[in-house]
């Protein structure tokens, strides 16, 4: 665990420059270029709004804010998920010619994302201004659900980056697992919301971005504070995941060379 | 290290690749191996116990047919691979030159992967800018050097890679066959570099198939066969012994280039 805060402060200028790479690769050669970064959110927030507040009976109230301040977290949780299970393979080359920490291509791949989820928060201020839903004092504490979020995404991309190398199946199946993992997480609807089984309630009690992601959603939408608890319980499964996404990577980092 | 003498200090070191027939690449194949009977493989040797000193200040030749362990040599040198057993020692900065441009992204423009690839190799941000006069100066890459990598000539794209690895004042410089590409003009040049480094006392350690350009650059050869070390001495010995080996293994010689006499 040390080792990996040593290095990727070691390595934070590589880092950085992979990360503006990665993301001037993604909008090069598009007339908006980074405007997609922010309209992306915009134009998804539009299609779910339009698709769930219109057909359900009770619409929640401002449902695009209710919506975009999880959704904005989760697609930087799955963006990251999906460009890290690719970094260590897609950067095969590389890693075949020159010596080089392995940790910077996944760490890069969540910091790229963590650049668009910032700049997305540009247009979730537009929203909720256009709106006029409150802005919440409890927006100066998104930095902590944010630290807890990148923690935990960290750990869940140093997994699928290791296991991709030796079964290129796993973006596939990575891909699936993420759509489900979308359904089942409180993005389109809230738990207060719904009428779940209590023998159904573990699924979401074991889910480990519920607690992160509900922090986003108490300081924009509700303008309140989780409680101490669930706060533990974001930190928790942020270190857990951490901790077994480096330690399998790192286990496996130097026969990485010979797979991809 | 103790011994500040020695540049690179190669102990035992053997590098061992399991070559497995039917790996399995999918989760199908994964179900498979348990169906059907065991994944069959076998390990080969690629480099087999091998063991010497690079003095500080040494050129050091490797030379060897294909598949001698040459390159997964140089690879270990340059720490890309972790040998199987065995010990690697390298005491300086060093330059790996395994293949021109591996760290060359083709979307980003000259000035933006010579960045890039100072900092894969391990220099600071701070490093690379106050090279980079320098580095676009020997690349000559005019106007170009804002403009994407993918435009480039191939021989610009080498002369960048080149200037990038060499211009960073590595202590010990690893190179694999690379001056076998590019024009005339670019291979003088690249020689050019070679000598300067060596008369700054830089370590080089360099893999060629060229034995004009072995003797005329080495201070000693070192002749691998099948992955262990079959001389180490002199150029004339090592490549003597080379031409000998491969003279009675291969009758009708087509490519080995002959020593100047």
């Amino acid at each position: 665990m040390i080792e990996l805060f040593r290095d990727t402060f070691r390595y934070r200028e590589l880092i950085w420059a992979l990360a503006l790479k990665e993301l001037k690769l993604r909008y090069k050669r598009s007339i908006l270029g980074f405007l997609w970064a922010l309209l992306n959110p915009m134009l998804l927030c539009l299609v779910l709004t339009v698709v769930f507040s219109k057909l359900m009976q009770n619409p929640k109230w401002h449902f695009p804010v209710f919506l975009l301040s999880v959704l904005l977290p989760w697609t930087f949780f799955s963006q990251s998920l999906s460009y890290a299970a690719e970094s260590i393979v897609g950067n095969g080359d590389l890693i075949k010619k020159v010596r080089v920490a392995k940790l910077v291509f996944p760490v890069a791949a969540v910091v790229s994302n963590m650049i668009n989820l910032l700049l997305s928060l540009i247009p979730l201020v537009v929203i909720v201004a256009v709106m006029h839903h409150p802005f919440y004092w409890t927006w100066l504490y998104l930095p902590v659900p944010i630290a807890a979020l990148t923690l935990l995404t960290l750990g869940a991309t140093f997994f699928f980056a290791a296991l991709n190398v030796y079964y290129r199946d796993v973006a596939h199946i990575l891909q699936i697992i993420l759509q489900v993992w979308f359904y089942l997480t409180p993005i389109i609807y809230s738990l207060d919301d719904i009428h779940i089984p209590d023998r159904y309630r573990i699924l979401f009690k074991l889910n480990p971005v519920v607690y992160a992601l509900n922090g986003f959603r108490l300081s924009v939408y509700n303008g309140q504070l989780p409680t101490a608890r669930s706060i533990a319980a974001s930190f928790a499964c942020a270190f857990l995941a951490l901790f077994l996404g480096f330690s399998v990577f790192r286990r496996h980092q130097h026969d990485f060379v010979f797979y991809v | 290290m103790q011994d500040q003498s020695i540049a690179i200090r190669l102990e035992n070191v053997v590098q061992r690749f399991r070559v497995i027939h039917e790996r399995p690449d999918t989760v199908r194949e994964l179900f498979a191996r348990f169906t059907k009977k065991r994944v069959s493989y076998h390990d080969f040797e690629a480099v087999g116990g091998v063991s010497f000193d690079v003095g500080k200040g040494e050129i050091v030749g490797l030379i060897g047919r294909n598949g001698s362990g040459k390159s997964t040599l140089l690879k270990i040198v340059a720490g890309v691979y972790r040998p199987t057993t065995g010990k690697v020692i390298v005491n300086g900065t060093l330059a790996p030159m395994i293949e021109l441009g591996a760290g060359m992204h083709h979307e980003l423009t000259g000035r933006e992967n010579i960045l890039l690839n100072g900092l894969l190799m391990g220099y600071s941000k701070e490093v690379m800018m106050s090279r980079e006069e320098k580095i676009i100066e020997f690349a000559d890459l005019g106007e170009f050097i804002d403009a994407p990598v993918k435009q480039y000539s191939s021989g610009m794209y080498m002369r960048l890679a080149f200037a990038v690895a060499t211009e960073v004042d590595p202590d010990i410089l690893v190179v694999d066959e690379i001056l076998a590409v590019g024009d005339f003009n670019f291979q003088e040049k690249c020689l050019h570099r070679l000598r300067s480094f060596r008369e700054a006392g830089k370590t080089i350690l360099f893999v060629s198939h060229s034995m004009d350009q072995i003797e005329t650059y080495c201070d000693r050869v070192i002749l691998l066969e099948k992955g262990k070390l079959a001389v180490d001495g002199t150029p004339a010995e090592a490549i003597k012994a080379y031409l000998g080996e491969t003279l009675l293994d291969e009758p009708v010689l087509v490519e080995t280039p002959s020593p100047r006499s």
